[in-house]
């Protein structure tokens, strides 16, 4: 394909009268026909029609194209239609161009028909100017077996392991203590809305399965010991009673659940076998022995709720239901519980009723007062001030239990560092997006489920690894994993191998080799040009955002008038959608902007904005995500920080720093793109009509 | 197809279920009685405790959903009879007309610019927001499709100026409209896709099993609760979010309902709706406090000299980084308030509001005057449920939420072999439960299909 002449087909989509009423698309269309390499230039009525989609294929094929622009809509909303049809015309999908002309054009210079088709025709011969220069591009694949790794032998990693082996697929278990059930092991009870449970019973229960199934192994007394290698392709050393053994595995679920936390700042240095934490106390209660307490006072949010630790999630709950434990163990105790808020869910409710008919007592402590422990005479004091009722209280309790919080499991520093994961303060691992990924890390194979996450009941528990089974199950029941064709290409003539490239990638997706010679894993790389805008020696290249091909399209925009013009870098997934937002909602701005697409504001070199300073831009705007959304982790903020680079940069080679603006915009605001243009035309003092 | 999954509700929950059955190889059904997929989250402004923009995160999902070779979405569509059988479940569905050829619309938008009549609306209609009668849900709706309101077609919206509805001919015996002016544009656009003679169509499918994904509701104060209805300034938290919403009925101003004028002092009253009254909520619906939080913060962000005072009860920071987004408010300067107010009052003059309340810390009366009251309303369930629950033979709790086998033995599963549950179908959560789950239910879904696939 090489050799083979470049023959662009240019379709000009008139979209009825919402890009006709305003562009004049005869007059575009004339036009496009005229620009290099092109070979066919056509207007279409409705080119997502399937009646013109067709006619599409067939004029691919009687005017052997072999590079073709579609000049419509927006591609968020229309590009996998086109890229089909192309595909299906016989054609590499990669060697399609999509130009907004509908909402970057037509709905927005609604008032400025002359303005707009020139706008139309400049962007349309930047799509040419880039598509000429595509190549193909292909959905890159790694293959995926069906072994898959679990950390943790605790309910979520039992859970999680049950379920994946379910499928036919292999599992090991790795957990470090002697027997399965982890922090289970530990409680006397639990209950949700329908009824108590034993915990015992449902780690036997679970436990017993794990053993009886087939597909899975059980490894005790194990840790983990050595990580290399990627999704579908692990290579892990585990380490048993000092014997190292390697295993192959394709997907990793980690679940290593949390501990009890000692209490910190207050009561810490209490050292009295009278004050327990609520694990201490729980395994009294599993022993059914308390001796002969007769007064105990809970305590809750010891050490949390402050300024540097959050809520520990679950302890109003344990609170309630341990206090309600020691009554019916000792029925004559006195039991007061000193809490802060009450955080309590649907089937606790029930306990805290329960726990009021016993005449449990709740007083509740002001968060700057914190109840003082005190001994004299060999006995407890405890004294608090309840702020509801607003009266002191002294009590002399021969028990006090702390309700602690909690904190990662203590390998956490170990496996975060093996598997390239990332941890919160606390130790507990950190999510590929706290909302929409909560199962899954930043690179691709490896899942979270439980406790390891954050503190949460059995119940939720459940949930996530059931959840994280199935998120691991995806690629082995596939067989593969895929990732698109836009991804980081290393020429390695000119790497001087000083590994940024492979530091600052979000996904893991660069390895260096024994030499220090960065290798891209295609298959996990997201696209997002970080790597190549950054390297210093541009050995870096992104498949269908190649340098050249920005280069092409910044000086296509540029070729007329370039003092009126602002060459926009807009990211494809906020930023753009900002746009489109502009666009539906008919926000009229200013059309001195010619907007390039990138997958993400990172890729965006400063060589780009030199560039188009040299060929005499009046203002170049870089527009990303909002912060902190970023499609790719913290790509925005990566194009932040180098955008502050840029500025020194174009100060020193002469040009006004000032004229570089950038724009973090939601894909929801539209007003915000709109006045960032009105800004910018404002303040770089350009002219709106004659261009 | 039988080696098919039947998704009941399009919101994150949902969406999430079909994405991961359909990569795992299964065909999905993802179905919604709206005309779009999206959910409760398409209409939010931002997430907590990232401030995340909703559609920012959700839209990328759902042009996934749309272009999942396997997941065939069907939208306006009801769960009208389930039959089970040895395989799994035979399901008659009815999707009811839009009134618009799907082959056909491209969601242009010449049809709504031409039509007559605004009403308020769904959403939006409390805080000024208005429809055409031929609409798209939202701009980024999926599919992108417009829907006529079935009102307009069968003549019920003459007097407030709807063109369609005089006419004695039959639609489908004349296409050549000369009355409905959505038709004329359509035609005139060159496109033809306004089929008012459309009816509803019956659907039969065969699938292996069923995720119930129904959703959530918010709570709609009584009239007078803490002055809502009464006064034009006090509303719902959910009418809140959409006015800091850049694409609400306001672009994001965060102005108030009487005036149009921008809010200077906003006060949130939490637990709306909460007690063990007949009518009112007996459970804590777990994410109003960070609703709250967000909404705040987000209210700071628009404009820093915002005053924002919020009254508690028992604060909820459940989740992770929860408490330092909570911290992170308080830390602009919220003023958190630990009593319930008595009552709002509305200055008649200025349409302000007044908030009577005992002052915690010194046992006094004081009254607060702010410009917009939010009522932290809290999540119901869906009114689905009950059809859901009888066309399923599932059952649900005393709440109306449904009601799984056993919560710790069986989560996630219904009475029904093969029917599972996930997000608010269960009771109150946030969007990452949601996500959580729907994997969840996902997981169990797709095992049925072991066997036969």
């Amino acid at each position: 394909m090489n050799d083979e002449a470049i023959r662009v087909g240019v379709f000009v989509c008139n979209c009825g009268s919402n890009i006709a009423g305003v562009v004049n698309v005869p007059e575009v269309t004339e036009y496009a026909g005229t620009l290099p390499d092109v070979a066919l230039a056509d207007e279409g009525r409705w080119s997502c029609s399937s009646d013109y989609i067709e006619k599409m294929k067939e004029l691919i094929h009687e005017h052997a194209l072999n590079r073709v622009v579609i000049a419509s809509c927006t591609p968020r909303t229309h590009e996998p239609l086109f890229k089909r049809a192309v595909r299906e015309a016989g054609l590499n999908p990669y060697l399609l161009e999509f130009v907004s002309i509908r909402e970057q054009v037509s709905w927005v210079h609604m008032n400025q028909p002359e303005i707009a088709t020139q706008k139309a025709k400049d962007l349309i011969k930047m799509g040419v100017a880039k598509a000429r220069l595509l190549e193909e591009g292909e959905e890159i694949r790694l293959p995926v077996h069906t072994e898959c790794l679990v950390l943790g032998g605790g309910m979520a990693g039992m859970t999680t392991a049950l379920h994946v082996a379910d499928q036919g697929f292999h599992v090991i278990i790795v957990e470090r203590e002697a027997r399965l059930g982890g922090l289970l092991n530990r409680i006397s009870g639990i209950r949700t809305d329908q009824r108590p449970y034993d915990p015992q019973e449902l780690v036997k229960a679970k436990a017993d399965a794990v053993d009886a199934h087939p597909c899975i192994s059980v490894y005790t007394h194990t840790q983990l010991q050595a990580v290399e290698g990627y999704i579908g392709n692990f290579k892990v050393t585990l380490l048993a009673n000092g014997d190292e053994q390697t295993v192959n595995v394709s997907t990793v679920i980690v679940a290593t659940g949390m501990r009890e936390r000692a209490p910190i700042g207050i009561y810490e240095e209490i050292d009295d076998p009278r004050v327990i934490t609520q694990l201490a106390l729980e395994e009294r209660l599993l022993q059914q022995d308390l001796g002969e307490v007769q007064d105990v006072v809970f305590i809750n949010c010891v050490g949390s709720r402050n300024a540097s630790r959050g809520c520990c999630n679950i302890g109003c709950g344990i609170a309630v239901k341990n206090a309600l434990a020691v009554k019916t163990l000792n029925p004559e105790a006195t039991v007061t519980v000193l809490h802060r808020d009450l955080s309590l869910v649907k089937e606790e409710k029930k306990d805290l009723k329960a726990a009021m008919d016993q005449e449990i007592r709740f007083l509740r402590f002001s968060e700057d007062r914190y109840p003082v422990i005190t001994r004299a005479d060999g006995g407890l004091e405890v004294s608090t001030r309840d702020i509801i009722l607003d009266r002191d209280f002294e009590i002399h309790p021969d028990l006090i239990v702390l309700t602690t919080g909690f904190e990662g499991d203590k390998s956490v520093e170990q496996t975060k560092g093996l598997l390239k994961l990332s941890a919160n303060q606390d130790g507990f691992f950190q999510e590929a997006h706290v909302k929409l990924g909560p199962l899954d890390f930043a690179s691709d194979g490896i899942h979270l489920c439980g406790c390891a996450r954050s503190p949460k009941s059995l119940r939720e528990t459940l949930d996530e690894a059931t959840g994280a089974a199935m998120r691991a199950s995806i690629p082995m029941k596939k067989g593969y994993v895929e990732a698109e064709g836009i991804v980081a290409d290393i020429d390695l003539t000119d790497c001087k191998r000083c590994g940024l490239c492979a530091k600052m990638c979000p996904y893991n997706a660069i390895e260096l080799d024994d030499e220090k010679a960065p290798q891209v894993i295609k298959a996990l790389c997201k696209g997002c040009g970080l790597c190549a805008a950054d390297c210093p020696t541009e050995s870096i290249t992104i498949v269908h955002y190649s340098d050249p091909q920005i280069f092409a399209q910044i000086e296509a925009a540029l070729e007329e008038n370039p003092e009126q013009k602002i060459v926009a870098f807009v990211c494809h997934w906020c930023a753009l959608g900002g746009v489109d937002m502009a666009g539906v909602s008919r926000l009229q701005y200013p059309a001195n902007a010619r907007l390039i697409r990138v997958m993400c504001s990172a890729r965006v070199s400063i060589k780009m904005i030199q560039h188009a300073f040299e060929l005499g831009a009046a203002g170049v705007l870089v527009a990303g995500c909002e912060f902190p959304t970023c499609h790719y982790i913290e790509g925005n903020y990566a194009a932040e920080k180098r955008l502050k680079r840029t500025r020194k940069r174009l100060a020193k080679a002469g040009y006004d720093p000032d004229r570089l603006w950038n724009v973090w915009c939601s894909a929801a605001d539209g007003p915000k793109f709109a006045r960032t243009m009105r800004d910018m035309v404002k303040n770089l003092e350009l002219d709106r009509e004659s261009f | 197809m039988s080696d098919s999954i039947l998704i009941i509700g399009g919101g994150i929950a949902g969406i999430n279920a079909a994405l991961n059955a359909a990569d795992y190889g299964c065909h999905v059904y993802l179905m919604d009685d709206t005309p779009s997929i999206g959910g409760m989250m398409a209409r939010l402004d931002k997430t907590f405790p990232t401030n995340d923009c909703s559609i920012c995160i959700e839209a990328p999902k759902m042009y996934e959903v749309d272009n999942h070779p396997n997941i065939e979405i069907l939208t306006n569509t009801e769960l009208r009879k389930v039959k089970k059988t040895d395989q799994g479940f035979n399901v008659k569905l009815v999707q009811k007309a839009r009134f618009i050829d799907p082959e056909k619309c491209t969601g242009c938008g010449a049809c709504i610019e031409a039509c007559p009549v605004s009403i308020p609306d769904e959403m939006d209609g409390k805080i000024g927001g208005t429809r055409k009668l031929v609409y798209l849900p939202f701009p980024q709706a999926i599919p992108n499709i417009v829907a006529i309101d079935p009102d307009c077609r069968y003549g019920n919206m003459r007097e407030q100026g709807a063109c369609v509805g005089g006419c004695v001919v039959d639609c489908s015996q004349c296409r050549e409209c000369p009355i409905a002016l959505c038709v004329k544009a359509c035609i005139e656009e060159g496109k033809d896709a306004v089929r008012l003679w459309q009816s509803n169509k019956n659907l039969k499918l065969n699938v292996r099993a069923i995720i119930v994904a129904a959703g959530l509701m918010s709570y709609e104060p009584e009239p007078g609760m803490f002055g809502y209805g009464d006064c034009q300034n006090v509303i719902t938290n959910l009418e809140f979010e959409r006015l800091m919403n850049a694409g609400g009925p306001t672009n994001g101003e965060i102005i108030r309902p009487s005036d149009q004028r921008h809010v200077k002092r906003i006060a949130w009253v939490q637990c709306v709706g909460r007690g063990n009254k007949e009518g009112l909520l007996p459970y804590c619906s777990k994410v109003c406090c960070m609703i709250a939080a967000k909404q705040m913060i987000i209210s700071k962000e628009h404009d820093p000299s915002v005053e924002t005072l919020i009254f508690y009860n028992n604060l909820k920071a459940y989740g992770k980084d929860f408490w330092a987004f909570h911290q992170k408010a308080k830390s602009l300067g919220v003023r958190y308030i630990n009593t319930r107010p008595w009552d709002v009052f509305e200055d008649p003059e200025t349409r302000n509001l007044k908030i009577p309340y005992v002052n915690p810390e010194t046992g006094q009366y004081v009254e607060e005057e702010v410009d917009l009251v939010v009522l932290s309303t809290g999540l119901i369930p869906s009114d689905r449920n009950p059809r859901l629950a009888k066309s399923l033979a599932i059952e649900q709790d005393h709440l109306g939420f449904f009601k799984e086998q056993d919560p710790l033995l069986a989560p996630l599963e219904s009475g029904v072999d093969g029917v599972y549950f996930c997000g608010g179908s269960l009771g109150p959560l946030d969007i990452s439960e949601s996500v959580a789950q729907a994997a969840a239910a996902s997981m169990k879904a797709v095992l049925r299909m072991k066997d036969g696939s």
